[in-house]
């Protein structure tokens, strides 16, 4: 290595060539894989009435702490069924669809808030700016689960302050992006044509602004949205996100850690969905970030 | 360094303070009569009164919220109503055992992530790198709380070596650090990377090479401290992330520090005790977040004051 050039490794090697593009063709597999498997976690979250075996509160209590079928288990049950003697697998289908819900209404929440700060910051600039940019360093220097926390035990669990507060998550990525955006949009030709023309700059942002920034927005979504599933899945597994009788797939798992010794399929599948979930959008998103904007290839997500 | 500098980051610091003690403020009077929220319900009308008396309850919402000002410049957090001691006592008995688990885990995040940047980007394409950045991958989408369980599943459940829960010897720290230090160890890996990546391509690389000097030299003389600039801000926003991990792993492992503490306190609405640990760890991020600035200055002598506005990790 002590004499190698360095641009020459970037350089394929030739002589296995085949390698190569096996390699190569290994990540359209990979993304092909994550974009199934988050088609069948939107499908349980739409349909889990239909793709459940059993309701989510259905108990049998004569069928407690059923192994998974594959383990020696009932055949009907095949993740088992937990203390009560509800089916895992049930359970986990209908938390896919309480966490899936959050999640998107709070990477909503945060998008347009977020974006549309940004565009008011830039707009404005001056002290709007200044305040705006203040309370985006704020939320960057505190950790959000610490406020979160703070918030439910003044307040109180309650599913709507949940959603408002997963909301509130994240906002100031889409300030700091849209901000950015409006600010090199208004130097540029085409935003002071159609200004001089006399359209109102709330026209302009709407028909002209935004349209271009859906891009990098979408891509700050694919960042965003692992980070919510995570805060909500942290909030519920320490039992103040999604109370009970309500399912979530952090509280599935939070209720399985009691029984790791004796049942450790109660929480294991939760955990095993939240992870390929995360895992599949972080992939897609990496994906997506190269085909969207070549300019980020490479650069730190 | 241009105290200029300095004293721009301090009033930013002194800034955010002041707005998380206004928030705590803010939420505390908007969520209903402090009185009954912060006292149990099993309160005495003569211990609300004096409570009322000494919050100035019954006075402008202003002169509320100078006293309430006050008196955390003070230290003065209220008192637990659990066991009837002054929050800001039992909120720091907890801080050794989270900082034994805090610095522990950093020192792993720090020695397992930035070799391992370092040398995905030296050997970028090889095996080595692309081990590293499918760690990295994996690494980020885990929950820490997923992790810690399946440590705990293996290793304590199956393999019984190692302790599931509490505190006492290094064998109760090692599996709450570990799974600490190795997800924020995925982050910072995949930042030295891609830094080191940067800097290799620039032109002062290339001229340092024409000039002779040898590869180790190059790397370490000018690559190195060059790449070291963005890590080391990413490496001070991972410390929130650290904290907030703490909260969810300690309880995870029975672990009895401030991140337990803390939701324990949640759960029974010590809200005393809330507010001490959320005010406690603003100031530490403050504090910690002046330091990143005051080491990048110092990095960096380039840096202008208003310059550091990185995106979030």
């Amino acid at each position: 290595m002590t004499s190698t050039d360095l641009s020459a490794m970037a350089l394929p090697a030739r002589r296995f060539g085949w390698l190569t593009r096996l390699w190569k063709s290994r990540p359209s597999l990979v993304i092909g894989l994550s974009l199934a498997w988050l088609a069948l976690v939107v499908a349980m979250a739409l349909f889990a009435e239909f793709l459940a075996p059993y309701g989510y509160a259905d108990q049998s209590l004569l069928k407690r702490l059923q192994p998974p079928a594959a383990l020696g288990g009932l055949p009907e049950y095949l993740l088992g069924t937990d203390n009560l003697g509800r089916d895992v697998l049930s359970r986990v289908i209908y938390a896919m669809r309480t966490s899936i819900l959050i999640a998107l209404m709070g990477t909503l929440i945060g998008a347009c808030v977020g974006t549309v700060l940004g565009i008011v910051a830039a707009h404005f600039r001056g002290w709007v700016d200044d305040f705006i940019m203040m309370l985006v360093d704020f939320q960057a220097a505190i950790p959000f689960l610490i406020v979160a926390l703070a918030v439910l035990a003044f307040f109180g669990n309650n599913f709507v302050l949940l959603v408002v507060l997963i909301g509130l998550f994240g906002w100031d990525g889409y300030a700091r992006i849209a901000r950015g955006l409006v600010l090199s949009t208004n130097g540029q030709g085409y935003a002071f044509a159609i200004r001089t023309l006399g359209v109102h700059p709330a026209k302009v942002y709407i028909r002209h602004v935004l349209p271009n920034m859906m891009g990098v927005i979408m891509v700050q979504v694919t960042l965003n949205f692992p980070e919510i599933i995570l805060l909500e899945t942290s909030l519920s597994f320490l039992g103040l996100g999604v109370q009970p009788p309500g399912t979530s797939l952090g509280l599935l798992l939070g209720e399985g850690r009691n029984y790791l010794a004796t049942a450790w399929w109660i929480g294991i599948p939760a955990g095993v969905v939240i992870f390929l979930t995360t895992l599949a959008i972080s992939l897609v998103g990496d994906w997506l970030r190269d085909r969207l904007d070549p300019n980020l290839k490479g650069k730190p997500a | 360094m241009n105290p200029g500098f300095i004293l721009s980051k301090l009033a930013r610091g002194g800034l955010t303070l002041l707005l998380t003690v206004s928030f705590v403020f803010i939420v505390l009077r908007a969520s209903g009569d402090p009185a009954q929220i912060m006292l149990s319900d099993e309160a005495s009308p003569a211990a609300i009164a004096t409570f009322r008396e000494r919050w100035g309850l019954d006075r402008s919402y202003l002169e509320q919220y100078l006293t309430y000002l006050t008196a955390v410049l003070q230290g003065d957090f209220g008192t637990s109503f659990r066991d009837g001691r002054p929050a800001l006592d039992v909120v720091m008995e907890r801080v050794p055992v989270t900082l034994l688990l805090g610095f522990t885990a950093l020192l792993i995040t720090l020695v397992l992530g930035i070799p391992s940047g370092i040398i995905a980007a030296l050997f970028r394409g090889s095996w080595v790198d692309r081990l590293t950045m499918s760690f990295t991958i994996l690494g980020h989408s885990i929950p820490n709380f997923f992790l810690g369980i399946i440590l705990i599943l293996v290793f304590s459940m199956t393999l019984r070596w190692l302790p599931s829960s509490g505190t006492g010897s290094f064998w109760h720290l090692l599996m709450p650090a570990l799974t600490l230090g190795t997800v924020a160890a995925a982050t910072i890996a995949r930042f030295t990377r891609s830094s080191m990546l940067d800097v290799l391509h620039q032109p002062f690389m290339r001229t340092a090479k024409a000039k002779g000097i040898a590869h180790d030299k190059r790397i370490l003389r000018h690559a190195l401290p060059n790449a070291a600039i963005p890590v080391v801000t990413v490496l001070g926003m991972r410390i929130g992330g650290l904290i907030g991990g703490a909260v969810t792993i300690e309880t995870v492992f029975a672990w009895p520090g401030l991140g337990m503490l803390l939701v324990n306190s949640v759960n029974q609405r010590d809200l005393a005790v809330v507010q001490a640990v959320v005010l406690l760890i603003a100031f530490t991020m403050v504090v910690v977040n002046l330091m990143v600035d005051l080491a990048y200055g110092w990095l960096d002598p380039r840096i202008e004051v208003h310059n550091r506005r990185v995106a979030k990790a």
